[in-house]
């Protein structure tokens, strides 16, 4: 980025020319020599400067250290300045920093010696608090000449960045066994047993048994051939359906308060990677957002990377209403797990719709835990919010009596307890489910 | 100045650290300083004067890239050649020093937001720039104490001082500039 601005005299220039030259003349003119000693200090500084004055504009380039981090880590916007002339004395630049974006140093303004500092000092820090899209800069440069005489100033405000932030995962392990799969392949225990490599049990020998897997103790012990049974193994697809119709509670970003979106995203990032790291398929539905709504089932670290970056991209849509229908895309023997801070009917509507239609679906509740709380200032508030907290809870008894689990979002092993319920509920044969 | 003029310098005060805050009290410190040496030197201070020094003082901490300075500058001077008569006085040299900081805070105010942090080059040089105008104030002084204590004729004094200027011009004419080698600048 090149600037074509201009050095233009400062007020401290004026200051110093018509005050030195003043007190000059009246020094002469009344005769009061002792005027001149008064006049002294800004003649000299008027004289200075104009013998200092830079005449080639100064180039101004800038760049940022990464445009993609993660929520709480930082970059670095870097400035840097060529003097033609060898006549700049102080550059100061100053970042305008939006919300979630801290800077370092404080208010994102930092002032060199260019001669002596040089231009690795003129370096700002930012750090961004909460995941999205963010423009940072570009940085406001000031240059100044000798005793500040002349001011050089950048005016170019287009070439701003556009840092992406990453949701940072909260903390989340999951020890429950996977729920159901068509698929025999993947790294997950099947809640059939099979041809695997986990221990299941053993039992009597069936025609078909492999002879490689006679359990001889056992065999020799009861007289009859038993055999090693092991649970077959299979990939998993897992669905995250990310509710943004409604974002509620105020974000502070990371380490302060969190909204109802806040938690989803952290959640959602959670989960994605961990059943990414266990070579699951991972897909990616949000409602009611702007731009790309959903990623197709994929596996792998990269596909990880995708998905946060999607997540980093949601814009509530406000305008939108929930009509709780069904979304496409979910696959047919997916483990859905449906974020929602679950206040408006038509999320928790979205959730038997999808149980109807035979998906396992574990609705993860991830409005804040205090909620209620976060205007302490105001009572009304207070009870507003308990009012609508009954109401909600209503509403998931009803869903949790149409059989579709409702768990809020506590962190490490929030879904064990759901995950084996649905397990064991996937290996029980039909006739006594019903 | 407008409401939100006012408003925006009133935030840009309040976020001023360290170095900022060093250069806006000294920005209100030095004209009072004024006021003391010209008290020193005269034995009054005329409230007509002091007053509106005071008052503009405090103005160009809220707005130091304004022409209030100047305004500053110009009172302290009347009131000095009000009321002060002996012109070899030396408190002439504590007013220079007070104009000389006044000046030079006003400026290096502008130089940078008020909350940026001044590397240690930055305040080198600019300690170093003030003390050499300190320096030639007390130069001049010698010379206004040696012209009031030998009597010499104020056409003699300026014709010295336009040959001087002449001598000046005429470098600068034929180098360009005065500053001759940048790496021997200050």
């Amino acid at each position: 980025m090149k600037s074509t601005e201009h050095w233009h005299p400062t007020t401290a220039h004026v200051r110093a020319h018509l005050g030195g030259l003043g007190l000059a003349v009246v020094a002469v003119l009344a005769r009061r020599p002792d005027l001149l000693v008064l006049a002294t200090p800004l003649i000299c500084a008027a004289v200075w400067a104009a013998a200092l004055r830079p005449q080639r504009s100064v180039g101004v380039g800038q760049s940022i250290g990464h445009r993609m981090v993660r929520e709480g880590e930082a970059t670095t916007w870097h400035i840097s300045i060529d003097d033609p002339d060898d006549l700049v004395d102080d550059v100061a630049a100053v970042i305008e920093a939006s919300t979630f974006l801290d800077t370092q140093p404080i208010d994102g303004q930092v002032v060199v010696s260019l001669r002596d500092d040089g231009n690795e000092p003129l370096a700002v820090m930012v750090r961004s608090t909460r995941w999205g899209s963010r423009r940072v800069g570009p940085a406001h440069v000031v240059a100044s000449s000798a005793w500040a005489g002349f001011r050089w100033e950048s005016e170019n405000h287009a070439d701003a960045v556009t840092l992406v932030t990453l949701p940072l995962p909260s903390q989340f392990d999951a020890s429950a066994p996977a729920v159901r799969s068509p698929g025999l392949v993947g790294v997950n225990r099947s809640p059939r047993p099979g041809s695997g490599t986990e221990f299941e049990g053993i039992r009597p020998f069936q025609p078909g048994d492999r002879l490689r897997r006679i359990h001889w103790p056992q065999s020799l012990r009861t007289g009859t051939l038993h055999v090693t049974s092991t649970w077959a193994e299979h990939d998993r697809h897992v669905v995250l359906l990310i509710d943004a119709f409604e974002e509620v509670g105020e974000s502070d970003g990371i380490g302060g308060r969190e909204s109802s979106l806040d938690v989803s995203m952290r959640a959602a990032g959670a989960i994605a990677e961990h059943f990414i790291s266990s070579g699951d398929r991972v897909a990616l539905v949000v409602l009611g957002a702007r731009g790309v709504q959903r990623l197709p089932p994929s596996s792998g670290h990269r596909h990880l990377r995708r998905l946060l970056e999607v997540m980093a991209n949601v814009q509530p849509l406000s305008a939108l209403v929930d009509d709780g229908r069904m979304p496409r895309g979910l696959g047919d023997d997916a483990l859905v797990l449906m974020l929602s801070p679950l206040l408006s009917p038509g999320a928790l509507q979205r959730a038997v719709t999808i149980a109807n239609h035979g998906r396992a679906v574990i609705v993860i509740d991830c409005l804040p835990a205090d909620i209620a709380q976060q205007e302490p200032a105001d009572p009304y508030v207070d009870i507003t919010w308990r009012i609508e907290l009954l109401k909600r809870d209503r509403d998931i008894r009803r869903v949790r009596e149409a059989g579709i689990a409702v768990v809020p979002w506590r962190g490490p092993g929030s879904l064990d307890l759901v995950l084996r319920d649905l397990h064991h509920h996937a290996r029980t044969p039909v006739g006594r489910r019903q | 100045m407008n409401e939100r003029g006012l408003e925006e310098s009133l935030w840009l005060l309040s976020r001023a650290r360290r170095d900022g805050l060093l250069l806006r009290v000294l920005i209100l410190v030095s004209p009072i300083t004024a006021l003391g040496f010209t008290r020193l030197a005269a034995g009054q201070t005329p409230p007509v004067i002091a007053v509106p020094v005071i008052a503009l003082a405090l103005l160009c901490v809220l707005l130091p890239d304004s022409h209030l300075g100047l305004l500053v500058v110009l009172l302290v001077a009347t009131g000095w050649l009000a009321t002060v008569h002996d012109p070899a006085t030396p408190w002439s040299i504590g007013i220079a020093v007070s104009l000389t900081t006044f000046h030079a805070s006003l400026a290096a105010a502008t130089v940078a937001p008020p909350s940026a942090r001044w590397t240690p080059a930055m305040r080198r040089r600019w300690s170093r720039r003030s003390l050499a105008v300190v320096v030639a104030s007390a130069g001049t002084w010698v010379v206004v104490a040696a012209i009031d204590r030998y009597e010499i004729p104020s056409s003699d004094v300026l014709l010295a001082a336009t040959l001087l200027t002449l001598a000046i011009a005429g470098m600068w004419a034929r180098e360009g500039t005065v500053a001759g080698d940048p790496s021997q600048r200050d």
